[in-house]
């Protein structure tokens, strides 16, 4: 777990942090301040999902899988159970990481790694509605009716756009369906997450 | 007789300022520390005077938004960085840190510690693979998979996560933030040592001038400094302005006092001569004995002054009319005499204190006040004018002479006043220590800069070194070497759980022994490609993938192994400086230790080892030891240096009595200035015990004065009001010193200043002499 902290350690540096204040994001508008507001009456939220990893060097996708919990306003758990047991839990500003086959546990403050930050503030503010924080990180625009909606998150940061061009996150009313991202060396990952019958 | 006094008093004082001229003037705060006695903190003073440490500025940025102080850290640090006074910059922005990954990444395989024979085989192969498999579904998986082709084995993640693990500041808005948010943080190290106190003033100007350049005219942003260097250079313009400010201070006071007494500007000279005499032959002493002089021994000049003018006070204001001074100073010889013998008894016990510059102030006194006694004893009546006498006594006798003779009155208010200080100091001492317990007590700096220190270093994180290895070795390969046996032993005493983690100069830089031996457990090319391709069936990667990786591993086989040269002007480079230490003779190398709880084991575990000795310090105990070593040392001789004083006043007064009379108002005015001291909220320290010996030591001239029997009324009038005058005197001196920002002088000045004036009062409460009627018969006469 802590090789993940320092990989971006790494790419950090080898970008060259820079620090570029957040520029404003468009005027949005009424559709996705109304979808925000949707999302944001979502207290509770449990799913299990199947995330598609499409790399490069890899000649068949990676698969993922296990369960997500969400907690209004900002507590959201990913465990993923296959192919490796292995947990992530997000409150507040720190996520914590936890490999108990290995018995290693990590916890990290988003603020020391903002390419982090951005990935996972990304889906909690968009889960959250919290619109001001989504923007503060990403240009936020949206296709598609309340039925089917699709949100377009591009990267405002320079380091961020680096890593990933954008991030799709499409949905049916106040659920979130996909968490799709492409990243800027055409790599992309699809996140499919279905909601529990319970 | 004179005339030859006088000759050789001008060729002494002409000695005294050729050996002044060649004197050496110092600053060094580590004077007023204890002296180190073992050689394990001999390192750490001597990191302390020029190592990393030594040259570490620590900056603070608050007083306003978050988004302001970040804006501002940004850049003073960009601009700071362009300066050549500083080493490097940081401030939690991620600049230079290439250097450093690029250092990690070309040297991994001689760097990482994972380097084995088996680290290569199939099966080890095949679990990095699979580890880089699940690296590759989290998040990281993105920033990972760029270096995946050439380092599948993980080894540059191993070291990064070495690298880890050490606190760090908090960061916001990109730069370091204490962690409540209210200050932004900068560490800076100079190009110049410690010590070097000149390019440390100069270094810490430009960052004065940087910020207020990047500040503009928004004042709302305030600068912080901390750190060795900026105590240095504050202390030094402290301690020359309090030395020159009391010195001039005194002198100017006293000259006033003398004029308004004497009323002649010849007598003026006159009294000042002896002190003059005295100082310039103390800080001769002490530039011969010490090889310098410390500013502090030159700011407790004041006190010289005042204690030395005393003497010609004596001789003055006691010279009866139509009686010659050398007739007077007969009289008067004996008392003043056993006067100086007790203030020399104080001082010696500051002379061996185990203080550098407090052995220096005893040292300064010491000849100060003989040199100062001798030049009134044999030079001053030679050369006072004929038939002088002190006009000022008959206008102010009466009215000393009204007060002392009430005095007595006061007995059993002040056995009262005594009683319940005592009490008081009981009642004190059972709720709380009433001495400082600790070392910083000692330290030259004012207590709001210590505070501010500790703030600044509590919020950049830096771990509060408590367990520290020290080995020494001949050079620096071999120091490194036993650091690898001894990081061996503590990575399994890790694993036990005896301690957290450490910090090892080897893992910056492995010894050459350790890089050969990694080299040669590098497969070659032909192994490698065929574990490679066993290990990695039916994993998902693409074929040919790895190839980078074959030829990074058989570069490293060939690779020049990497120096020190290779790190610099990495920030690495700044942590094997700090961690393998060239010595006066060969190296030392230390390795700092994070969460220990069985301190025991490592110390048994260390001593089991072979090669060079290495040493398990604990600081807070040894800093606590040397504390106390010194506080009972410091009591130990002011005991040694009040017994002193009772043999002498045995061996002269010959009187159990006159001995009880004598010291019984010293023992009241030691009792309330302790009471004092402590009801204003002071700790004790070893500074304020030599103190209060002093009030035994300077107040003892008054109670022997006023004990000692006089022929006539007239005699005692003129030795009343002398005392006045020297009392005086004695309290400008003192007294000036306690509005020092000089703890020490502070703390001795305060206790002197009081204790010397209680002493007087005292004993003109205490101390009743049957002389008392011939003045009531000469007053009948009238």
């Amino acid at each position: 777990m802590r090789s993940l902290l320092a990989g971006v350690c790494l790419l950090m540096a080898g970008m060259g942090m820079s620090a570029a204040g957040a520029e404003q994001a468009k005027p949005a508008s009424l559709d996705v301040k109304q979808l925000m507001q949707n999302l944001g009456h979502v207290k509770v939220a449990k799913g299990t999902f199947v995330e598609r990893k499409y790399m490069s060097i890899l000649s068949t996708p990676l698969e993922l899988s296990g369960t997500l919990i969400y907690t209004a306003p900002g507590h959201l758990e990913k465990h993923t159970l296959l192919p490796k047991p292995e947990s992530m839990v997000l409150e507040q500003d720190k996520l914590t990481l936890e490999n108990k086959t290995k018995n290693q546990r990590r916890t990290v403050v988003l603020q020391e790694y903002p390419v982090i930050w951005a990935f996972v503030e990304g889906i909690r503010s968009t889960l959250a509605g919290d619109l001001p924080t989504l923007s503060k990180f990403y240009r936020v625009s949206l296709d598609g009716n309340v039925n089917q909606w699709r949100l377009q998150l591009v990267p405002v940061e320079s380091d961020m756009r680096a890593v990933v061009d954008e991030i799709h996150i499409s949905g049916s009313k106040n659920w979130v369906r996909t968490i799709e991202i492409i990243e800027s060396g055409g790599d992309r990952s699809v996140m499919t997450v279905t909601e529990d019958a319970s | 007789m004179s005339r030859w006094a006088i000759g050789l008093w001008l060729a002494f004082i002409v000695a005294c300022i050729f050996v002044i001229s060649r004197t050496e003037f110092s600053t060094d705060l580590s004077a007023f520390l204890p002296r180190s006695p073992t050689p394990a903190q001999q390192v750490l003073v001597e990191q302390l005077r020029e190592g990393v440490v030594s040259r570490l500025i620590l900056v603070g940025l608050e007083g306003a938004t978050p988004e302001i102080l970040a804006n501002t850290s940004k850049q003073l640090a960009a601009q700071l960085r362009t300066q050549a006074d500083f080493v490097s910059v940081n401030n939690g922005e991620h600049v230079g840190e290439d250097k450093d990954h690029d250092f990690l990444w070309k040297n991994r395989y001689l760097l990482s510690p994972a380097i084995t024979p088996a680290h290569f085989s199939v099966a080890a192969l095949r679990n990095s693979l699979e580890e880089a498999l699940q690296l590759l579904g989290s998040p990281a998986g993105t920033l990972v998979k760029k270096i995946l082709k050439d380092d599948p084995s993980g080894e540059l993640i191993r070291l990064l996560e070495q690298l880890e693990g050490q606190a760090r500041p908090a960061m916001q808005e990109g730069v370091w933030f204490s962690k409540e948010g209210k200050r932004a943080l900068l560490v800076l190290q100079t190009k110049a040592a410690g010590y070097d106190i000149d390019a440390q003033e100069s270094a810490i100007a430009v960052i004065q001038s940087t910020f207020a350049r990047v500040a503009g005219h928004d004042t709302s942003v305030q600068l912080q400094l901390s750190g060795p260097g900026v105590f240095s250079v504050s202390t030094r313009e402290r301690i020359k302005g309090d030395a020159w400010r009391f010195s001039l201070i005194a002198t100017v006071l006293i000259a006033c006092l003398l004029l308004l007494v004497y009323r002649s500007f010849r007598v003026l000279i006159l009294g000042l001569l002896p002190v003059a005499s005295g100082a310039l032959a103390g800080i001769a002493a002490v530039s011969l004995g010490f090889g310098s002089v410390h500013g502090i021994t030159l700011g407790f000049g004041a006190t010289l002054i005042g204690e030395g003018v005393d003497y010609a006070i004596y001789l003055f204001t006691q010279i009866a009319p139509s009686v010659a001074p050398k007739t007077t100073f007969k009289r008067i010889w004996p008392t003043l005499r056993l006067g100086v013998l007790t203030s020399i008894c104080g001082f010696s016990a500051m002379l061996f204190s185990g203080f550098p510059g407090l052995a220096q102030l005893g040292m300064f006194s010491i000849v100060g006040l003989i040199v100062a006694v001798t030049v009134t004893r044999w030079v001053l009546p030679a050369l006072l004018p004929q038939g002088f006498t002190a006009r000022a006594v008959t206008s102010v006798a009466p009215t000393v002479m009204a007060l002392v003779k009430r005095a007595p009155v006061l007995r059993i208010p002040l056995l009262l006043l005594v009683a319940s200080a005592f009490v008081v100091l009981i009642v004190l001492s059972q709720r709380g220590p009433l001495w400082s317990d600790e070392l910083s007590s000692l330290s030259p700096l004012p207590k709001a800069d210590q505070l501010l220190d500790e703030q600044l270093r509590n919020d950049i994180g830096a771990p509060d070194v408590r367990y520290l290895i020290v080995v020494n070795a001949k050079d620096a390969e071999a120091a490194l070497q036993a650091s690898e046996n001894i990081a061996v032993v503590l990575g399994q005493m890790t694993i036990k759980g005896a301690l957290q983690g450490f910090e090892s100069p080897a893992t910056y830089l492995p010894s050459l022994q350790m890089q050969r031996v990694r080299q040669a457990a590098l497969p070659t090319t032909e192994v490698l490609r065929e574990n490679l391709q066993l290990a990695l069936r039916e994993l998902p990667f693409q074929p040919d993938l790895f190839k980078p990786f074959l030829e990074n591993v058989a570069q490293a086989k060939t690779q020049p192994l990497s120096t020190r040269s290779n790190l610099q002007g990495t920030n690495l480079a700044l942590k094997l400086d700090s961690l393998l230490v060239k010595r006066a003779h060969g190296w030392a190398a230390m390795l700092s230790l994070r969460g220990v709880t069985d301190p025991e084991a490592i110390t048994r575990e260390i001593a089991k080892l072979p090669g060079p000795q290495a040493i398990m310090l604990d600081m807070k105990y040894e800093s606590d030891q040397l504390y106390q070593t010194y506080r009972h040392g410091a009591l130990t001789f002011s005991m040694l240096g009040g017994i002193a004083i009772v043999i002498l006043l045995f061996a002269n007064l010959r009187s159990p009595r006159r001995v009880f009379e004598v010291l019984a108002p010293l023992a009241a005015a030691v009792i309330i200035v302790t009471c004092v001291l402590v009801l204003n909220g002071h700790m004790l320290s070893i500074f304020h015990l030599v103190g209060l010996l002093l009030v035994v030591a300077v107040g003892s001239n008054y109670s022997l004065f006023f004990d000692r029997p006089c022929d006539t009324s007239e005699d005692r009038e003129r030795m009343l009001v002398s005392l006045l005058f020297a009392n005086i005197a004695t309290m400008i001196g003192f007294g000036l010193l306690s509005f020092s920002h000089v703890p020490l002088l502070k703390a001795i000045g305060s206790t002197v200043g009081m204790g010397a004036i209680l002493s007087l009062v005292f004993s003109a409460i205490l101390i009743v002499r049957q002389e008392n009627k011939p003045i009531e018969k000469a007053k009948s006469k009238v």
